[in-house]
Order: C-alpha cells, then structure tokens, then sequence
C-alpha cells in the first residue's frame, strides 16, 4: 500500500521537508530499539518507533526502508529532517502511541476496511 | 575481488553508521542487493555501533570475492569481561546516553552472530575487541565449500628459469610436493607446506617466498607509528645490516616506531600449551601450532592428530592482533608464516614481508642514517623469562625430526608426552636459510642486544584464539570419489610394481610411487621414466 495513504488513514501526517514516502509498504515493524529495528528491516518495512535521533535515519538508509513512522505526535527536529531529505528517507509523524500505531497499520495493510483511528 | 577499510570514531553518534554506508556503497557498485546486502548491512552496523559505544577507536574492514564477504571490525576499548555473557540476547554494559538513543539492548552481537555464515570474536581486556562474520554470496555454499584451505595458497615462489634440474630439491620435500620437469620445478597443489626446506637444498636460488610486488613494497611512511615484528635472529643476521644497532638504527629511519620479536607470541603460545596441558586436555599430546608448516603437515599428511592441535593463532598471526589499529608490518621467515599471515586478516594495516625484501630496504636506510648520524631506535620488549618445561613436553625442530615425531604420535608411541613443541626449520624461525645464513651465528650478534633490552619493559605478548577450524587438505586424495579412487590406487600399486624402484629422480619425481601416481592421475607421460622406456625396449 501508498505509504502516504497509510498515513492517512490512521491520521498520521507525512513530515514536510523530508523526501515523499516510498511507493509500497507491505509490512510494519514497530521497536524502540535499533537493534529491533535493523533486524526486522526491509525496502518493504515501515520501521514504527518511539525513538527520535539521527541514527534511525541511518538505519532506515542502510536496509533501505520506504519510511520511518515517529509516535506520539513528535515534532522531528529539522536536522533530523535535513538529514532524511538527504538520505531519501521519508518521515511519517503518528499521533498515536507505538503499539496502537502498528496496530493500525497492521490493520490497514491487511485490508482491513475502514480503520478506527 | 574488492576491499576497503574505514575508521570508526568511538562516542560519536552523529558518524555512527557511516563506515557502513560507505561499505554500502562500495557492494551496491558491484551488484550485491537481496539477502546478502541485507545481512551485511545488519552485520556491519552492529559492529561499528559497538565501536561507537564502547571503544575509543576502531576500523572497519570488508573484503568481497565471487564466493564471501568477509567483514572484520577491530576496536581500542576496554575488552569484554565475559564473551559468553555479552553473546546472549539483552545482556548490555552500553552506557544511559546510548540506551536513551535505542541502543544497548543486548542484541549487537547475537544479530551479528545470526547474519554471518562465519562469525568469530576475540578480546582481550583493556585492549580491545574484534569480531570477523563472514557471509556467504550463495546461499547452497557451505562455509568448507566456499573458503579454500589456506595452505593451499601457493606461497612458494619459484623462479624456474633459474633451474639447473640438480633434483636436490624433489629429495628434500618432506612431502613429495615437488617435480621437476623440462620447464623447471613444480609444485603438487595442496601438497607444499610451505616450509623451507627446499630453499635449503636449493644451490640456484630457485625458491623463496612468493609475494605480490604491491603488498610487499608497503613500508609504512614515517610518522606513521609502525610496528614491525621479526624473528629475533634476523636482527643479527647479515641480512639486517653490519649489527643489531645499526639495523635498529635503520629501522627507525624506516619509519618502525616499535620492533617486536616474533619468538615474544612463540613463547606466550607454549607457556599457554604447558597450561592447557596440564588441566589434562582432552587429547594429548597437545601440539601448539607454533609453526605453521607443522600445521599445514598434520593437516595434509597427519590428519588424524588435528584434534591434538591447539586451538590457537599462530605467533605472526597472533602479533598481527596484537597492534589493531596501527600499522604492522610481519617479517615472514618461511611461505608457510606468509601464507598463514596473509590469510589471518583483511586489514589493509598488516603487511606481510619477506625477509629479503626488508633486507634490501635496511640496507638503503642503514647507508642514509650512517650519513645523517642518526642515533634513533625502536622501542623494544624484553623477552619474559623462559619456564622450565612441563613434565612431558617434547620440542623438536628440523623437518625429518619432526615428521619422525608425527608419525611416532599418530602410531601411538608418545604415550607419555603431554605437549609437543615443533618446528619445522632446525631451531625454529631463527634456522630459516631465508633470514640468517647461518642460526649461531646470529645467535652470536644478537648477544650484543640486551643492553638495550635491560631497560625495556617486558613482553606483554599473549595468545589469540584461531578464528578458522583446522581442517584436512585434500592434497593427499587421489579422487573426491572413494571408489575411483580405490581403483586409481590399484593401478598406482600395478605400475610401482612395472617400475625399476630406484627413486633415482629422473622422471622428476623422488620416488617411483610417485611418479606412478602422477602417471596414473595424468599428471606425467609414462615415457618419462627412462628406465621403464629402456626395460619396455630391451623387453620388445
């Protein structure tokens, strides 16, 4: 699915500034860990955290991931934004917390209709 | 095949993950995509983070052929204190700053672990930490399959233009590697151990060690606070220069900031062995593999003592862990140290040397600093004091000793001995023709040098666990297929029975088995034994 239509859908906005999402996402996975993140990355995967520092982006980078999907309503700082225009890396901000944002992702990408956000 | 090397500056996140986007880049240029970029990629990252978060300092290394990618990440840090502890998942020491950015989960190592076909790790504390993974490019390779045994390296170099077909050599090889033939000498692949026992016998200079013209002439540059390790003979060889001091002096002129004395691992590595021994090992005698044409032997002809050898580097290979940041610079006293040296690591900062080489380099300095009066040495270690040999240990040099030795603990015969200490050159690296024409005397020269070491500190030398399993060579199979290869000894045994027996070497081969043998594999023309042409004559 249009990562910016996931978005969307869960009532999440794509940041401004960074690079337009990738065009697929079939699978999210959600860490609060890098270490959880590059494990279960892939160009396929929308990394969902609770982190917020530059090292995502590298992370997303290196396992090509179409996007990063930041919790809680945080406001990316534009240095973080900087550095995913220039990596080519897409930001999504959800204002929901961690788990109920992969939860609805996950519910978008099964098809499941119209999701609750 | 492609390599690179980059540095990894400890506590600093913002560059974190930047040696591994350039390795990245350097696989993407190449076609590497899929599984295999993928794995890298989580290898790579998680080695170089712990580097950011643990260490001072560190590099990054990665080496890529059309079988594997071997990637090797070495840092400056306080070491692990328990390996077994820090492999499992969620055990972490990584500081709060580090956790608050989503690291320290304890899972560095083990997503290493998992994404390498190979991985291995050593520490040592205080000092540092280096993990190796290799990975696969094809995923029906096995690790055995893809990695060729590194003793079949060729590391003999051999100039057959300069043969005058003597055959001295082919009755020197303690493993029949050799023929000679109309074009010169030969080498039987997976055969040759790499000892020097050919270079001995050879009046012409045919042999030496083989060394690719770009690695070998990589002198460190000065200022660059190099190392370099020799065998302590070598010092006080005429090849060094007129005396230890003089060829000290030239060292630093070469731009050498510290010289270290391969015999400093030699020694670590047997006093290791004494312990290990004497916590009863599971099989005894044990045998150290101090030198690495003893390994190569017991692998090629010996395979049922690879269980007796211990699980540890070589001496040059353990001296090139010892520096992992700085450049080093391995004097290799035979092709078996070479071959082992160049092998043990993809770090671009190890270059491995012939004797000879550096010879030709000392004496152009040495002529350069006599003029400019220089009086600068190296620092040096002083030897730590030798222990008094364990119950039961047994060293013994030169290759027909220590074929003799082998082939009485493969028979069972050493039931007494607890540790085995050889070494295929008479004396060890000290009696290699290739770094002193003549050991007692260089023992002699080297006398002169403890005035120097008195004020040295000691050897902090220790070992270094081997990264590779040992593992027979094929060099000795007639056929990977048991039945074909039954049937190929049958027809050896057939011709060795045709042949006149003398061993006289005039087919170029040592001994009419052998030369039976090549027949039989097609190696060789039958006619090439001209005793058989004449009884096939004299019989028509």
């Amino acid at each position: 699915m249009d990562a910016r239509e996931l978005a969307t859908r869960i009532n999440a906005r794509v940041c401004p500034g960074a690079v337009e999402p990738g065009p697929e996402v079939r699978l999210v996975h959600s860490a609060d860990t890098m270490s959880g993140l590059i494990a279960n990355a892939s160009p396929e995967t929308l990394l969902v955290t609770s982190l917020n520092n530059s090292q995502l982006i590298r992370v997303a980078e290196l396992m090509d991931a179409p996007g990063l999907c930041l919790v809680g309503a945080v406001e990316p700082s534009p240095e973080l934004i900087a550095q995913a225009r220039a990596s080519g890396v897409a930001i999504i901000v959800s204002p929901h917390g961690l788990e109920k944002t992969r939860r609805l992702l996950e519910a978008c990408l099964r098809g499941v209709g119209a999701v609750r956000a | 095949m492609i390599s690179m090397s980059c540095r990894i500056d400890g506590g600093d996140f913002d560059k974190g993950g930047q040696a591994t986007r350039r390795l990245k880049e350097q696989l993407s240029r190449v076609g590497v995509a899929g599984p295999t970029m993928r794995r890298a990629m989580i290898a790579a990252y998680e080695a170089e983070m712990n580097v950011v978060i643990h260490a001072r300092t560190g590099t990054l290394w990665a080496r890529l052929d059309s079988t594997k990618l071997d990637l090797e990440v070495a840092d400056e840090g306080p070491g692990i204190p328990d390996l077994e502890l820090a492999l499992r998942e969620g055990w972490s020491t990584a500081s709060a700053k580090a956790r608050e950015m989503g690291f320290g989960a304890g899972m560095g190592l083990p997503n290493i672990r998992r994404n390498s076909d190979l991985f291995d790790i050593e520490t040592r504390i205080g000092r540092g930490t280096r993990i190796r993974s290799t990975i696969l490019l094809s995923p029906q390779m096995t690790p055995s399959s893809a990695i060729a045994h590194p003793a079949d390296e060729e590391a003999a170099g051999i100039s057959p233009e300069r043969c005058r077909k003597c055959l001295r050599c082919i009755f020197s090889c303690p493993t029949g590697a050799l023929r000679v033939h109309a074009a010169g000498p030969v080498l039987r692949t997976g055969l040759c151990v790499g000892c020097t026992e050919c270079i001995s016998a050879c009046p012409s200079a045919v042999f030496g060690i083989r060394e690719p013209a770009a690695e070998g002439g990589n002198l460190p540059a000065p200022g660059e606070d190099a190392v370099l390790v020799v065998p302590r003979a070598f010092l006080a060889s005429p090849l060094a220069g007129r005396s230890p001091e003089h060829a000290l002096a030239a060292l630093a002129g070469l731009g050498f900031s510290e010289v270290r004395f391969t015999e400093e691992w030699s020694d670590a590595m047997e006093q290791e062995a004494r312990a290990a021994a004497s916590r009863c090992g599971p099989v005894l005698p044990l045998i150290p593999p101090l030198c690495p044409a003893v390994t190569a032997l017991v692998e090629s002809r010996f395979p049922s003592l690879i269980p007796n050898l211990a699980k540890l580097a070589s001496p040059l290979e353990a001296a090139g862990e010892e520096f992992p940041l700085r450049p080093v610079v391995l004097l290799a006293a035979c092709p078996a140290q070479s071959a082992s040296a160049r092998g043990s690591s993809l770090t671009g900062r190890l270059t491995v040397l012939s004797p000879a080489r550096l010879s030709a380099a000392l004496h152009a300095a040495q002529s350069s600093a006599t003029a400019s009066g220089s009086t600068r040495r190296p620092a040096l270690r002083a030897p730590r004091a030798r222990p008094e040999p364990v119950e039961g240990e047994l060293t013994v040099s030169g290759a027909r000793a220590v074929m003799r030795a082998l082939a009485a603990a493969e028979a069972g015969a050493l039931s007494g001995a607890t540790v085995l200490n050889l070494r295929l050159c008479e004396q060890g690296c000290s009696g290699s023709p290739l770094v002193c024409p003549d050991p007692f005397l260089a023992e002699l020269g080297w006398r002169r040098l403890p005035r120097f070491l008195d004020t040295a500190p000691a050897s902090d030398a220790g070992t270094v666990r081997r990264s590779r399993p040992y593992s027979q060579r094929a060099g000795m199979r007639l056929d990977v297929d048991m039945a074909s290869a039954i049937r190929a000894l049958g027809r050896i045994d057939e011709l060795v029975r045709a042949l006149p027996g003398r061993d006289c070497g005039a087919c170029g081969a040592p001994a009419c088995a052998l030369f039976a043998e090549d027949v039989v594999m097609g190696r060789v023309e039958s006619s090439a034994c001209p005793h058989a042409r004449l009884i096939q004559e004299v019989s028509r």
